[in-house]
């Protein structure tokens, strides 16, 4: 019994990690209907880039913001180079050009960093505390404070700041917030930035526990698409839940089945979800115009 | 018509032939192994081609389909012993079963939805074929021997010319499949899904069909590439390869057979061309050169963005420096075809045959085959009798967005031969109402009855499948098809011959009648002479009259018109109004409705006015032109305070 | 204030306006009206830059403006109150008014203080938004959202206020509270550009009168002059 709240504990942990990277697909999404297909390289470089800058002797607190603000950089050069052009057409262009984009940047890493993983360093200590006989990390711990304090500043900006409320009119009516001085292409930069920022964010906090290389994000990018789309690309709440539900369960199918089956769930909810409610578990539908 | 079969089917042969010929003179085993990787890879993507460029949808689970394929064959042949034709025969179906399991739901999707089913599914595919190590041997692969075929055991140049003739057949057989009624419905669900389902036409049915078919030829090429390699490993079928198959449709051309052979070519070639640091600088130069000339003449005529001319430029500019900064250009492989496709997606969005089509089409004009002589208007649209009972009620009919009442229990009766207008001042809940009817939308409460029987909600296929059809206010053609195939798609009663048969080239004839069909119906709007212009490029008024031709080509009992005068010219509009009458005459019952008073007045037997989502008035024009309510409804009141 | 001069637009393949010019003076009230489908719409979205013209000229406050897009021209000062009202649904009643002062108030904090002012004048014109300023503006009924709109619209200030249809869709209770507000905001002085299918509420409110008809300006003047204009009625009921 204790074994399997032990893993359902750790493995919800994890899935904090998946639930922050699919945030940062509905931002996105949220207003301009498109995500980031290359966002998993974008944690990864941002892990990178980070730990460069630990190796050049700078310290911790400020390698974070650091790191953040790589990833809102590149964000943004995503944005511009991948979907403004293709969103402007009108067409789905973004997809095939994010994928592409996705690439180069691991490429990029692999020639930069190399093809191994590499450790990283980090100053919260990784001896397990019991509470209630199961042990429990700092590092988790940090993990899922971390995730919390990213999402809630995110949802706090969206609520409290002028311009926060006009990132949600323009997901509500973009042309209606045109008329109202809000430039929608300005917001959808914003989003873009604002994903990359939580793509980075989510790259600082897991790289401790995966290790950095080229291929960290692979895995956690395909559970973070599970997660946005069974939670439903524009409910917030609904990726935490769907996230540590995830972890949870991935965390038992890797100890009973295999470890290399851990990917599975995720994927086979993804298509469950797919098929049973398109728009997600907590997600609206929506309606056909002509 | 003699040239142009000369031309196309010329090419065609002279090229299958030279392929078929180069093993005689070529001894060279290397050589041989690229050209058989061209034609496995040519079926590959003429499968990849069917969801990407008809469907008009980013597949992102092909490779995933080649591996299925190609393990399918390989256990069946080191398991259970099959030969080869048998072992195909099981990548095939297996291709078309999951193909179309995982079509089943995904492709309600759109869009990125869709993309992230497919890399879902790819990656799980990946995952069970690595860890199910009992039967696929895991990490560490699947050897396997080539069986034979009827008894005869394939060298290598006989394996080459087996997988030839097997592109060539896929070749005619997609041909087939792609030039009749199959292959422009694919076309017209990438245009507008909401129209090809109000012509009823299962958009859905269509999808999940196409999407089987690609996967079927993506795992058949998987069979052909388990018996090419004769050695499997899990790890060949990710997502890096997906992506140089993507590569490959696009830079090669979408919605061509050349352009998926051309892009097999250039991707079989591809590592050939890392491998060699001289050679990939010239062609990095090349593509720089032709980045530059595109860019500039985009740049001059103005048919293009800034950022399209630029992008392309800067991304080939980096692999030419790159190229001369890097040691090993292998090892950059994925970010070299990056930024190829990157360049190709932005600057050359109709890929190199698009490109070539183009140019050649402008050197040799080829006349189109000639079409048939227009079929007797009594054969479309045989003449109903007129009889005086209702057709179409409303009981009741209700449908609230949110807060707003848009329709709010109406009932009126369409009685059977008469052309009922619907009118109301904007807002007034008219456009709502022939939303609900034709299924678009589902009533938030009452009843519609064709015929006195319930029609069924919410489903504009179903709805338009008992003979209802429409045309819409804010036009739904498909945009890239002809005029003649716009009609065509929707035509009904016509199209019976079986897919087996009709992949064999067995459909020419009834082909042949529904363009005569067809034809007869663009006559009836007065655009028999622009049969074969692209949608999109008609004028608007033409666009209008087009719309209802293709409303007409279902059959229909009872046609809906959405504002068919709306945007239209003062000759357009006399235009119109013979063209109902005509249609009017046939015997079909039609729901008008429009703004101008005019029209109105002088085609509807029977006017219904709404407002407020309301029945405000009913009766002749004349009689609710004067009625109170509805003066007040269009001029409001004058109220004195 | 606002200077129309020969504007042509259309979309895709149809041209809808075909050379509409026009003046709305400092203060008054203008009205465009005419059947529908005469581009009415068209004309308003052309001056908002929610769609670019193809041709002709528009000037606000003397400025020209065609080439810009919607969100520039909102920031100089041109309001525009759109047909079908396209309130932010999910938004509540008090954040689609604040956001309507957007290009006004500071982007991140303090904008509430600065905006109170003015939300105060807007819930005295509309009591009913003040009742229901949390609630969601998609919940509210059609009247509500279009009082909703036009204190949108007000909350940014305007130089110029384009109000399209403001009696779309509503009971005739509703039209002629809607029409009393917009006598109310003539009295402030709001400068205002109206497009209205209702000809005889147009006219008892405009100071002066456009009738379109086919994307052209067919006739204009007076209200007294149009009152009397057989050609004005004929375009209505045909």
């Amino acid at each position: 019994m204790s074994v399997i709240v032990q893993l359902v504990v750790s493995g919800a942990l994890m899935g904090m990690v998946y639930a922050l990277i699919a945030y940062g697909f509905q931002l996105t999404y949220s207003t301009s209907k498109s995500i980031n297909f290359g966002q998993g390289e974008l944690v990864m470089l941002s892990a990178f880039v980070s730990l460069s800058l630990i190796n050049t002797g700078l310290p911790y607190w400020l390698v974070v913001p650091g790191g953040l603000l790589f990833g809102v950089l590149l964000g943004l050069f995503v944005e511009r180079a991948a979907v403004r052009l293709a969103l402007e057409q009108k067409g789905e262009g973004w997809i095939l050009l994010t994928v592409i984009f996705g690439l180069l940047g691991f490429s990029a890493a692999e020639n930069i960093w190399g093809r191994d993983d590499r450790p990283f360093p980090t100053p919260v200590p990784s001896d397990p505390m019991h509470f209630f006989g199961i042990g429990i990390t700092p590092l988790e711990i940090s993990v899922a404070i971390g995730v919390l304090a990213v999402m809630g500043m995110v949802e706090l900006f969206k609520r409290k700041t002028l311009l926060g409320k006009a990132f949600e009119a323009v997901s509500a009516d973009r042309d209606a917030a045109g008329l109202m001085g809000v430039s929608a292409t300005r917001i959808i930069m914003l989003s873009y930035g604002l994903s990359g920022l939580v793509a980075a964010m989510a790259g600082i906090l897991v790289a401790p526990i995966t290790t950095v290389g080229p291929t960290m994000a692979s895995a956690l990018i395909l559970k973070a698409f599970s997660v946005a789309v069974v939670a439903g690309l524009d409910s917030g709440f609904g990726v935490v839940v769907v996230g540590l539900f995830l972890g949870a369960l991935e965390s038992l199918a890797s100890f009973y089945i295999g470890s290399g089956w851990r990917e599975a769930p995720g994927l086979i909810l993804l298509i469950m979800a797919l098929a049973l409610r398109p728009n997600g578990v907590f997600g609206k539908a929506s309606i056909r115009k002509v | 018509m003699w040239k142009r079969l000369l031309l196309i089917r010329g090419a065609e042969l002279f090229a299958f032939g030279m392929l078929v010929a180069i093993p005689v003179f070529v001894n060279n085993s290397y050589a041989l192994g690229l050209l058989t990787l061209l034609a496995i890879y040519g079926i590959l993507l003429i499968g990849l081609d069917v969801s990407v460029g008809y469907l008009g949808q980013v597949n992102l689970g092909h490779a995933a389909f080649l591996g299925l394929g190609a393990y399918a064959s390989g256990l069946c042949v080191t398991l259970l012993g099959f030969g080869m034709p048998a072992a195909l025969g099981v990548s095939l179906l297996v291709g078309l079963v999951i193909g179309a399991l995982l079509a089943l739901p995904a492709l309600r999707l759109e869009g990125p939805q869709f993309a992230l089913a497919t890399l879902s599914f790819s990656a799980l595919t990946v995952t069970t074929l690595n860890e199910w190590e009992s039967l696929t041997g895991g990490a560490q692969g699947l050897q396997l021997d080539r069986p034979a075929l009827l008894g005869v055991h394939l060298g290598a140049a006989g394996f080459y010319w087996l997988c030839m003739i097997l592109l060539a057949l896929v070749w005619m057989l997609m041909r087939n499949l792609l030039s009749s009624h199959w292959g422009r419905a694919f076309e017209a669900l990438r245009d507008s899904p909401i129209a090809t389902d109000a012509m009823g036409v299962g958009t859905y049915r269509f999808k999940v069909a196409a999407f089987a078919i690609g996967s079927a030829l993506g795992s058949f090429a998987g069979g052909l590439y388990a018996f090419n390699f004769q050695y499997l490993q899990p790890h060949s079928f990710v997502y890096e390869l997906m992506v140089i198959l993507l590569l490959g449709v696009v830079l090669g051309g979408r919605k061509s057979l050349w352009g998926a052979v051309v892009g097999a070519a250039l991707i079989v070639l591809l590592p050939n061309l890392l491998s060699n640091r001289m050679l990939f600088q010239v062609f990095s130069a090349l593509g720089l050169l032709l980045a530059v000339v595109a860019g500039v003449r985009g740049m001059m005529n103005k048919s293009t963005r800034p950022f399209q001319a630029i992008a392309p430029i800067v991304a080939m500019g980096s692999l030419v420096v790159g190229g001369m900064l890097v040691a090993n250009t292998e090892d950059w492989r994925k970010a070299i075809f990056a930024l190829m496709l990157f360049s190709v997606v932005v600057g050359l969005p109709e890929g190199l045959m698009g490109f070539i089509t183009r140019f050649l089409s402008q050197l040799f004009s080829v006349a189109p085959p000639p079409l048939p002589a227009p079929a007797a208007l009594d054969e479309v649209l045989a003449a109903r009798p007129m009889q005086d009972k209702p057709l179409l009620e409303l009981r009741n009919l209700k449908r609230y967005f949110g807060g707003v009442k848009a329709v709010d229990d109406v009932s009126m009766a369409v009685h059977s031969g008469h052309i009922h207008g619907l009118i109301g001042p904007n807002g007034s809940g008219k456009s709502t109402a022939v939303n609900v009817i034709s299924g678009l939308y589902a009533p938030t409460g009452g009843q519609v009855l064709l015929h006195g029987k319930a029609l069924p909600e919410g489903s504009l296929y179903q709805v338009a499948r008992v003979g209802i059809a429409r045309t819409f206010q804010n036009l739904q053609l498909f945009g890239e098809l002809s005029a003649l195939d716009n009609v065509m798609v929707a035509l009904k009663g016509v199209y019976r011959c079986p897919l087996p048969l009709l992949l064999l080239g067995f459909a020419r004839r009834e082909e042949k009648r529904a363009q005569a069909q067809s034809l007869a119906l663009l006559e009836l709007v007065g655009l028999a002479q622009q049969a074969r212009s692209k949608a999109k490029d008609l004028t608007y008024g033409a666009q209008r009259f087009l719309e209802i031709a293709r409303a007409l080509a279902c059959k229909p009992d009872l046609l809906i018109l959405d504002e068919p005068a709306a945007g239209l010219a003062q000759p357009d509009v006399a235009q119109l109004i013979a063209i109902i009458k005509r249609i009017h005459q046939r015997g079909i019952t039609i729901i008008l409705i429009e703004h101008h008073m005019d029209v109105v007045s002088e085609l509807c037997d029977r006017v219904t006015v709404l407002d407020g989502g309301k029945v405000i008035a009913e009766g002749s024009a004349e009689e609710v032109k004067r009625h109170p309510l509805v003066i007040q409804a269009y001029l409001g009141v004058e109220h004195t305070e | 204030m606002l200077v129309v001069e020969n504007l042509h637009a259309g979309y895709d393949a149809s041209e809808v306006l075909d050379g509409v010019s026009l003046r709305v003076k400092q203060g008054s009230v203008v009205a465009l009206i005419g059947a529908n489908g005469a581009g009415k719409t068209t004309a308003m979205r052309a001056i908002s830059g929610m769609l670019k013209p193809t041709q002709g000229r528009v000037l606000l406050d003397g400025q020209p403006v065609q080439e810009l897009g919607s969100a520039r021209i909102a920031k100089l000062g041109l309001a525009h109150a759109p047909e079908g009202r396209k309130v932010f649904g999910p938004l509540s009643v008090e954040d689609n008014l604040l956001l309507g002062a957007y290009s006004r108030l500071p982007a991140f904090f303090g904008f509430r203080g600065k905006a109170a002012a003015d939300l105060a004048r807007i819930y005295e014109l509309f009591p009913r938004l003040r009742e229901r300023s949390q609630q969601a503006a998609g919940t509210l009924s059609g009247g509500e959202q279009q009082m909703l709109a036009i204190g949108r619209a007000l909350m940014a200030n305007p130089k110029v206020m384009l109000l399209d249809e403001p009696s779309m869709g509503l009971a005739p209770v509703i039209v002629q509270e809607v029409f009393r507000i917009i006598k109310r905001l003539k009295q402030a002085g709001i400068t205002l550009l109206l497009v209205e299918q209702f000809a005889r509420s147009a006219l008892e409110v405009a100071d002066y009168v456009y009738v379109m008809e086919h994307g052209k300006i067919a006739v204009e003047g007076v209200p007294d002059e149009i009152r009397k204009n057989q050609r004005v009625l004929e375009a209505y009921l045909g």
